[in-house]
């Protein structure tokens, strides 16, 4: 049997899993609407959109929205559940059967990946009565849902990683919150070039800050290659990264 | 099949921690017919499952070589791996599946199609008395419907070996004589069963040969009543010892010593 199908497989019974663990979904779509809704209550008066050039005549919610979807996209809770396999033995079950090292580690990240596309379309029709409309019209639609999944997945491989070493649900969840910092080094609040220095510098070298330009620019304007290829180039190299990381742990797995 | 289903010589494995190198399993040799039941005996801590995790390719192999099936398991893990059935310690299932999901699941991944392994798990359901929970949740099974589920998984695709580690350890005594029952059957139809165990009347019962793990170390082997015989010429008793005696014996350990380590039960 080949690898793609056994991803395939392994990434079905990873969506049936989040699919039946509701409870565990739940907080993924509420906090990122909550940062939504809260950040445009508290700013939205003072970034009116017809005397705010980067809001190009939308609300300040659309600005705030990229972050709200990168939010969604890094709780990686795949992660989480494959800690319950290794602990309850379920993975060793998986590692005894001829399944390829890298349909163990794709089936999860793909399906983070569906999930993550269904989480970002809720919170863009979440978003619609802010009144958020995507600029780049349906292409860029399309592309917004690509990138964020993507980057779900990025996220979720670098969860695994922690998963796969430390084979702990606590010190995994805990690797999650790495991502806070990441995400309030960017220019989240207001454009780069409106930062002060020091942010700017810390921005600009933080990866997170190109794919939230990205999806920032779909949002509020027609399509910018320039500013989709470096988000885009951001999660192809880290994707590929994770994956080779993530790839090279199962292979040495003891 | 090869005649000899499980063979290894000098099998060692370490483990580097920052306290130093552990040696969890010091050099073990296993010969295993075709189509026996092996038991494999040990106190806790004795090496039995990181024997069986570097026979079933889930630990590297420090030193020493493997073949089980006539493959050898460092070479060719993957060949390995399409002929042995598994069932560890614990039971490894995953509880958000139903019965069925997991079994079709377990049939697909070894390459059956979707209706094979359809067919295949209502056979195996169907073996293992768990048709009527086949549908629900594995969270909802009890501990001896768990042990049977992760046993028939470990049958979807009529393995040539079956490693079982503890498989009835926590059971309930009718539980217990059930997964012997399935034991029994699933060796009549020419699988060879390697058995670990703590329950030394279990392996009396099942195992036509067995070895004695300890330290790391394989102590004893031989047939149950080979090894009894032994115990009593070597020790001038008047009636054959039970296998609690040698492995007493074998361990050397006072019944005092081994009472948290071995437990005796009668199912």
């Amino acid at each position: 049997m080949s690898a793609l199908v056994q991803t395939e497989l392994l990434g079905r019974r990873a969506i049936r899993e989040s699919l039946r663990t509701p409870e565990a979904l739940a907080p993924t779509l509420f906090i990122p609407v909550f940062f939504l809704v809260v950040n445009f209550g508290q700013a939205g008066r003072i970034f009116p959109s017809d005397s705010t050039p980067f809001l190009y005549g939308q609300t300040y919610a659309a600005f705030q929205l990229p972050s709200s979807l990168l939010l969604a996209a890094s709780f990686g809770s795949a992660a989480l559940y494959l800690v319950e396999d290794i602990e309850g033995g379920y993975f060793d079950k998986l590692r005894a059967a001829p399944v390829s090292r890298s349909a163990l580690v794709l089936g999860r990240l793909i399906a983070e990946g569906a999930k993550t596309a269904l989480l970002t379309a809720a919170l863009i029709v979440i978003a619609l009565p802010f009144g958020v409309t995507i600029a780049s019209g349906p292409a860029g639609l399309v592309l917004l849902l690509v990138l964020t999944s993507l980057w779900g997945m990025v996220f979720a491989g670098f969860m695994q990683l922690i998963a796969l070493k430390t084979r702990s649900a606590a010190a995994t969840n805990s690797g999650g919150l790495v991502f806070f910092p990441l995400l309030f080094l960017t220019p989240n609040f207001v454009p780069r070039e409106l930062l002060t220095r020091p942010m700017e510098i810390a921005a600009t070298f933080n990866p997170v800050t190109y794919v939230m330009e990205a999806l920032r620019s779909l949002i509020l304007q027609d399509l910018q290659w320039d500013v989709l290829a470096r988000g885009f180039a951001v999660v192809a190299a880290f994707g590929a990264l994770m994956l080779f990381l993530n790839l090279r742990l199962v292979r040495r797995y003891d | 099949m090869n005649a000899l289903a499980i063979e290894a010589e000098g099998l060692v494995k370490q483990y580097r921690g920052r306290t130093g190198t552990v040696d969890a399993v010091r050099g073990v040799d296993l010969s295993v017919a075709a189509g026996e039941v092996f038991g494999f005996l040990g106190p806790n801590g004795a090496g039995k499952s990181t024997t069986v995790r570097m026979l079933t390719t889930l630990l590297t192999i420090t030193s020493g070589t493997a073949r089980v099936a006539g493959i050898d398991v460092t070479a060719d893990p993957d060949a390995v791996r399409r002929r042995i059935g598994v069932a560890l310690q614990e039971a490894g299932l995953d509880p958000r599946q139903t019965g069925r999901e997991l079994i079709e699941l377990q049939a697909r991944l070894f390459g059956s199609s979707a209706a094979e392994a359809a067919q295949r798990a209502d056979e195996l359901l169907d073996l293992v008395e768990l048709s009527e929970a086949a549908d629900r949740r594995i969270k909802g099974y009890s501990g001896g419907m768990k042990r049977r589920l992760d046993l028939a998984s470990a049958l979807v695709h009529r393995p040539e070996v079956l490693f079982l580690d503890e498989p009835t350890t926590g059971l309930d005594p009718a539980s217990r004589l059930g997964v012997w029952d399935e034991v029994r059957r699933i060796n009549q139809r020419g699988t060879t069963v390697f058995l670990t165990t703590q329950y030394l009347e279990e392996a009396d019962a099942l195992c036509e040969r067995l070895a004695i793990i300890d330290g790391g170390r394989i102590v004893r082997a031989g047939t149950p009543a080979s090894l009894k015989a032994e115990l009593r010429t070597r020790l001038g008793l008047a009636s054959d010892p039970t296998l609690d005696e040698v492995f007493l014996d074998a361990t050397g350990r006072t019944r005092e010593r081994a009472a948290g380590e071995v437990q005796e039960v009668g199912a």
